[in-house]
């Protein structure tokens, strides 16, 4: 089953054209990350999908409904953390938990929607007083409220600390094990790469790059870097380097196989590969590369 | 259900917003009480004149607890963020309204009933002669004027101004009433004020007709849920 459908997306703001032909899928239960860089379409994209905005061009299904038309019926069934979002700043986090829980049918206990989002111990805080990432947290206990199927998360751990930030996966991929669809963007690559089954690049409102997270980085070469020891010219070593600040790096389908090369080469010469660092691709080499085009 | 969570919401939200309480709980009643008990008390005009100013001041309450909270409200909800937040939830855009202008509408009848009673201790007005009148009149007006503040918020552009925007209709719901003592106003301009919902209130209650009145706050109802089309529901982003 898929869960969401989009095809041909297209959708402007105040003459600028923010989505211009975005096509994706994600299937029931997966997570996918949609990334980008700031400005790329992403929240847009977001905000049509769940029945803010109405799509200028292109379809777009949501657990099978057209989410501007039917959005009583999809609002249900999901729930959403917002980017941007405002809340009672006199209201304490269990009363906005509370009042949160009035406007959701069969809803969670409000104990156990902070313990999800671990600010049980903030329940009596004004929410003026709490830190940029407890309102994030308090963000995602009121978007778990519902028990959705399907879950809209806008930059999900912004502003978290790491010990949130973890916390906050562990919650994300809980939810994925037990059916639940989600739909994050992010800018944080790790998340992306550490969360997410498939995923989609937006850049300048398209999508430059998609498909399953790990055949996607599998398909870009990997990374070998080391200081290049002195009076070695980089003509002479056994594969091609580029010299980026110093550091030999050597792109290559299997880094580790050039890096045995590369070590095998430098132990015949009695050199050393100070610094070796051998990866395998990453998110953010993907979105260098293709920021650099 | 979902409109009872709003109506509770925006009732919650009202009386613990403090400084919004001075604006739109003690400055109204403080006007509609202790207008008619100057007028008893300081002038020689006895009973009728305070009747006419406390009937006048209802003017005053709708303009002020009514339009105007519901307009701060709102647009600070607005640009807060928090209605787009509302809007995430499975409530519809008409109970988020509807709960809210319910909730105001709640709040602006009991301050009404409140100052009805306490100018008939301190300044010897007469309680209503037909209270049920006076309850259908005054209910319907304050449903109005919420309804029509939360209307106004379109044109507000951001939520700093919002006070200083209701502000002429206040001054003008409040001398088209007489709330200001006499005013002269040209003749031209008369039947316009006449025709202000804040004006048809007090005329009913003043007079005791009420089928004029409630055509003219059905007309108001109308215009009102039109003009509720180009209401925002985030800030404008410029």
């Amino acid at each position: 089953m898929t869960a969401i459908e989009v095809h041909g997306l297209r959708k402007s703001h105040q003459g600028f054209e923010a989505v211009k032909d975005v096509s994706f899928e994600v299937a029931e239960g997966e997570i996918f990350a949609l990334l980008g860089r700031n400005g790329a379409g992403k929240t847009t994209t977001i905000e049509v999908l769940a029945g803010f905005r109405r799509a200028d061009g292109g379809t777009v299904r949501v657990l099978g409904l057209d989410p501007h038309a039917d959005r009583a019926a999809v609002r249900r069934r999901t729930g959403i953390m917002l980017q941007e979002a405002g809340f009672f700043p006199d209201l304490t986090v269990a009363q906005t938990v509370d009042t949160w829980r009035d406007f959701t049918s069969a809803p969670r206990p409000r104990d156990e929607a902070l313990d999800l989002a671990g600010l049980r111990a903030r329940a009596g805080t004004k929410v003026r007083q709490l830190s940029g990432g407890e309102k994030r947290r308090l963000d995602l206990a009121l978007a778990l409220l519902g028990r959705p199927d399907l879950l809209f998360l806008d930059e999900p751990s912004t502003g978290m600390d790491p010990e949130a930030r973890a916390a906050t996966w562990d919650v994300i991929r809980d939810l994925a094990g037990q059916g639940t669809t989600i739909l994050l963007t992010t800018h944080y690559l790790e998340e992306a790469q550490r969360l997410a089954a498939s995923m989609a690049i937006m850049d300048e409102g398209r999508i430059v790059a998609s498909g399953g997270m790990a055949e996607t980085l599998a398909a870009r070469s990997g990374r070998v870097a080391f200081r290049l020891p002195a009076h070695v010219d980089p003509g002479a070593l056994p594969l091609p380097v580029t010299v980026e600040q110093g550091l030999a790096v050597c792109r290559a389908e299997d880094p580790d196989l050039a890096a045995q090369t590369l070590l095998t080469w430098a132990a015949e010469r009695g050199l050393r590969l100070a610094g070796l660092e051998v990866r395998t691709a990453t998110l953010e080499d993907l979105f260098l590369e293709l920021s650099a085009r | 259900m979902s409109l009872t969570a709003t109506y509770r919401l925006g009732t919650r939200l009202f009386w613990r917003d403090k400084s919004m309480l001075f604006a739109s709980v003690i400055t109204p009643v403080g006007l509609a009480v202790g207008l008619p008990t100057l007028m008893r008390h300081v002038t020689t005009g006895g009973v009728a004149d305070a009747a006419a100013v406390a009937h006048a001041s209802l003017s005053i309450l709708l303009a002020i607890t009514a339009f105007m909270n519901i307009t701060v409200a709102l647009t600070a909800r607005r640009d807060q963020l928090v209605l787009k937040r509302l809007r995430s939830t499975r409530l519809t855009d008409g109970q988020l309204l509807l709960g809210q202008i319910a909730s105001t509408a709640t709040q602006t009848v009991a301050l009404i009933v409140v100052c009805t009673v306490a100018v008939r201790f301190a300044a010897g007005v007469p309680l209503p002669a037909n209270p049920l009148a006076f309850a259908a009149v005054t209910i319907a007006g304050s449903v109005v004027m919420s309804l029509l503040g939360a209307a106004y918020t379109a044109v507000v552009p951001r939520s700093e101004l919002a006070a200083a925007y209701t502000m002429p209709v206040f001054l003008v719901a409040a001398v088209a009433a007489g709330a200001m003592g006499p005013i002269p106003v040209p003749s031209w301009l008369r039947p316009v004020l006449d025709l202000l919902p804040t004006t048809v209130v007090v005329d009913a209650v003043r007079t005791g007709d009420l089928v004029v009145p409630f055509l003219t706050l059905a007309g108001w109802t109308v215009a009102g849920l039109v003009a509720l089309r180009w209401f925002r529901w985030e800030p404008r982003r410029s």
